[in-house]
């Protein structure tokens, strides 16, 4: 092992012998990327249909399930659906601060699901995370919020942290995702807007370690090439776009 | 009236030694376009089969002594792809070391692969095929790829009367050739040469045809081997069909 | 990392794919430590069932049929299992999410870091490396020194190029953007991170005739497209890294003498460059190996002395004539029908398998000089 500074050092006098090798300029960074995060969003505030279109085909592309859905009232019926196509009948979600509020739980519970909420902060012990996880891999359904939605490759990307589990989205076989037109963005670049801006000027949706990208169900293909669905985290993932917006 | 154009032939050492008759076709055709052929005597080698294998000085020296040879030329034409790329794309930089980096970048810039001088030069593209019938064309790796050249062939074998050029599946693929590679790894050589002629021969053309001399011997040598009907031939000797 | 594993007190270590790991043989030091390493992606779970290693950077089980895959497997359950790749799937999951879950540590490469945030990035297809990364105790990533790029704007980029190139995807199933152990509030995520840097003789080419190799993505693309690979496959390179991209880099990490016989294990017929999404002139730096090779005089002595007489004739027209002179009275005896079937010696070499052009009865300058004289 070598310390850091030995490392450096090293690097450095490498980069020294020969210093004209590496012309290759970086990316062009925004200079202050909550604002231009901002002027994304209204500027998609005009043209989201069209974003959402755009979306709902990639993501469908990759083997996502896409549903639309008029308002937050059809959330739960288009849940239950889903449950009972697949007989399933425990669900985990994101602790309703992070999804839809709380009135989506109760509706989902009065329809006979077993919903199982994570608690909006850290488990008071050992035990109580042990019992949590335990629970979250028995699940069948596996709910949460989504912080963009990317229409040029259909991807999800989720915001770890406080009521937001990292597992709802990967343990249970059915992932189900819920996000209104706040989230959509265009583009990879748009999104490197926004990672940009969480990390230096502009109020990240959580405050976890961990940003996941979920661009379809988990997928292999390392048994003779043959494309196969479900082999680590979900074998399916649904997105239900909520046309009233969830958060009023 | 415009003054003649002049060219001068870089036969190479596989053309020299193995393949006269290339060189041959090489000067009717362009006779017949009214071009003044001459041959710079004493060649031997463009000091790619060195250059590649690692050893440059020696290569320098070769590179040199070629450059040398077609200094006052006009036009230089190349029957190899790969003889084309080494003159053109490592003369320059090879040749810096030994002072003589205007010498090479002037004989770069004049250096031509035949189909291409035939084409974007000439403007020259109506032949009159050798072989009648069908006939299929495999991309050598440095033409297509060092050169960037696929169309220039195909152009001149699409125009060509009397011949049906077919598309040779996986025709931008290695033959397998590589110069030492053939007889350092002979078998791996060999495996990726019988799955080229496997496709060509499943084109149903009677000829392949090529625009290099290594993938020539490579091809021609593995085809006479299983006793195939198809013949590989280089592209001067399927223009040369208008022979008087 | 045995220490870091150590002190975790880990009896099991689940891990995602992670070249480096291989080129520091990770698994062989922690099983020493009576620690179980076990590899979570599927391809890499049945070659350690196989007790072998890695054939393709991107798919390390290409070489494995469906029933052999379906033998491991029920040699390790003890019972018959299907040969069908969905079910094999579906026991894996089974099998390997018990691990996920009862795993002290957790170990996993990295596809890039962010500088300017301290973010490690992990792109998977089948979710192990959020798994890893979710649920042991602690989570160990190991790097090449030369993975870290400048900030997210350049990470969005390089993401499109590495799932373009490597699986024909707009984007990988899964990225996980990593920066460091559970924050307060989550509920989950490891206690511990630890961030392990591999230099393995990298930050020597930054000024070093191989430095283009340190872009390399590791997406695979040239292994693809290389005819030499498709026909030999990964292990027989006999290295961590297979294909062209591989000789660069065992040269770059074991050094050049390691490469002698493989820097020429290429017809440099220039696809893994053109297939390259970040543009390393492989054929270039394969050339320039086999000049170091040459230089250093590594390379057999007869092959040397037989390139110094080949450059000695082509430069002295007189003996490249009496070459050609000479070739042609020595081919007599095995030049028939206009070509040769078959020579002595390693001069067979060539004609085991092919036929070979005789030097022609006389050459096209000859034949050119004789005609000028006849007709001037």
């Amino acid at each position: 092992m070598t310390t850091r500074a030995e490392f450096f050092a090293r690097i450095r006098g490498e980069l020294r012998k020969k210093p004209a090798l590496f012309a290759a300029s970086t990316a062009a960074r925004p200079e202050h990327p909550a604002t231009q995060a901002d002027a994304i969003r209204r500027e998609l505030a005009e043209r989201w249909p069209e974003t959402l279109e755009a979306f709902r085909l990639e993501f469908e592309r990759v083997a996502g399930v896409f549903h639309r859905v008029a308002s937050l009232d059809d959330v739960a019926p288009t849940i239950d659906r889903i449950a009972r196509e697949r007989g399933a009948r425990e669900l985990v979600s994101w602790h309703a601060a992070s999804v839809a509020g709380d009135g989506l739980s109760r509706a989902l519970t009065a329809r006979g699901l077993g919903v199982h909420e994570m608690p909006a902060g850290e488990a008071a012990d050992g035990a109580e995370r042990a019992r949590l996880r335990a629970i979250t891999a028995r699940a069948d359904l596996g709910l949460t919020g989504v912080d963009l939605a990317v229409a040029e490759t259909g991807t999800l990307v989720l915001v770890s942290g406080a009521g937001r589990p990292r597992s709802t989205s990967l343990l249970p076989p059915c992932h189900i995702a819920l996000f209104d037109r706040t989230a959509l963005v265009e583009s990879l670049p748009q999104v490197g807007v926004f990672l940009e801006a969480w990390h230096r000027d502009g109020a990240p949706p959580a405050d976890g370690a961990v940003v996941n990208f979920i661009t379809g169900p988990s997928r292999t293909a390392d048994i003779e090439l043959t494309l196969t669905r479900g082999v680590h985290g979900p074998k399916e993932v649904h997105a239900i776009f909520e046309d009233g917006g969830l958060r009023g | 009236m415009t003054a003649r154009r002049r060219v001068s032939l870089m036969v190479t050492c596989l053309g020299d030694l193995f393949f006269p008759d290339v060189g041959f076709s090489i000067v009717r055709l362009l006779r017949r376009l009214d071009v003044v052929v001459d041959v710079p005597p004493a060649q031997t080698c463009c000091g790619l089969p060195l250059f590649n294998s690692g050893y440059h000085a020696e290569a320098r020296a070769v590179a040199a002594r070629t450059a040398e040879l077609f200094r006052d030329s006009e036009h230089v034409v190349v029957p190899s792809g790969s003889c084309a790329w080494m003159v053109k794309h490592e003369y320059p930089g090879l040749l810096a070391e030994s002072g003589l980096a205007a010498l090479a970048g002037e004989v770069a810039a004049r250096t031509y692969e035949l189909s291409q001088f035939l084409v974007r030069v000439l403007g020259a593209t109506r032949f009159t095929s050798a072989v009648p019938g069908r006939v299929t064309y495999h991309d050598s790796c440095h033409l297509l790829r060092g050169l960037h050249e696929s169309r220039s062939p195909r152009t001149l074998l699409e125009n060509l009367s009397g011949a049906e050029l077919v598309d040779l599946p996986g025709a931008d693929e290695c033959c397998g050739f590589g110069g030492s590679f053939s007889v350092r790894l002979p078998e791996v050589s060999t495996q990726i040469l019988d799955k080229k002629l496997a496709n060509v021969e499943a084109t149903g053309a009677g000829c392949l045809v090529a625009c290099d001399a290594g993938c020539l011997m490579q091809m021609r040598g593995g085809l006479t081997r299983r006793k195939s009907p198809v013949r590989a031939l280089h592209l001067a000797e399927v223009l040369d069909g208008g022979r008087p | 990392m045995v220490d870091i594993a150590r002190r975790a007190g880990a009896r099991m270590a689940v891990k995602s794919k992670s070249m480096a790991t291989e080129e520091i043989d990770l698994n062989e030091a922690l099983e020493r430590e009576g620690i179980t390493p076990v590899e979570t992606d599927l391809g890499e779970y049945i070659i350690q069932l196989a007790h072998e290693r890695p054939s393709h950077i991107i798919a390390p089980a290409i070489h494995k049929t469906k029933g052999q895959v379906a033998e491991l497997f029920s040699r390790e359950l003890k019972r018959p299992v299907e040969a069908d790749p969905e079910e094999l799937t579906r026991i894996a999951r089974a099998e390997l999410r018990q691990k996920f879950l009862q795993a002290d540590i957790g170990i996993t490469g990295a596809n890039f870091a962010v500088a300017d945030t301290g973010t490690v990035v992990l792109v998977t297809n089948e979710g192990n490396g959020r798994m890893v990364t979710s649920l042991p105790r602690v989570h160990v990533a190991v790097m090449g020194a030369e993975k870290v790029v400048p900030s997210m704007t350049d990470l969005m980029v390089f993401l499109a190029i590495l799932a373009k190139s490597a699986t024909g995807q707009k984007l990988s199933v899964y990225t996980t953007l990593v920066r460091g152990p559970r924050r307060a509030g989550e509920l989950e995520g490891p206690e511990e991170f630890h961030l392990v840097l591999l230099d393995s003789g990298r930050i020597a080419q930054l000024g070093g005739p191989l430095r283009e190799a340190l872009s390399c993505l590791r997406c695979g693309a040239c292994l693809n497209v290389c005819p030499v690979y498709r026909q030999i496959g990964g292990h027989a390179y006999g290295h961590t890294y297979p294909g062209p991209i591989g000789i660069l880099l065992t040269a770059m990490l074991e050094g050049t003498g390691s490469v002698k016989e493989l820097a020429h294990a290429s017809s440099l017929c220039g696809a893994c460059a053109d297939a390259c999404p970040v543009r390393i002139d492989i054929p270039k730096m394969l050339i320039e190996l086999r000049r170091e090779v040459g230089d250093q005089k590594i390379a057999p002595w007869i092959e040397r002395v037989t390139f110094k007489l080949l450059a000695q004739v082509l430069v002295r027209p007189a003996l490249y004539r009496l070459a050609a002179r000479v070739g042609r009275v020595l081919q007599r005896p095995f030049a028939r029908g206009g070509t040769i079937s078959g020579l002595p010696l390693f001069l067979d070499d060539w004609t085991r398998t092919r036929d070979l052009p005789p030097v022609a009865a006389r050459t096209f300058q000859e034949r050119w000089a004789a005609e000028r004289e006849a007709a001037p």
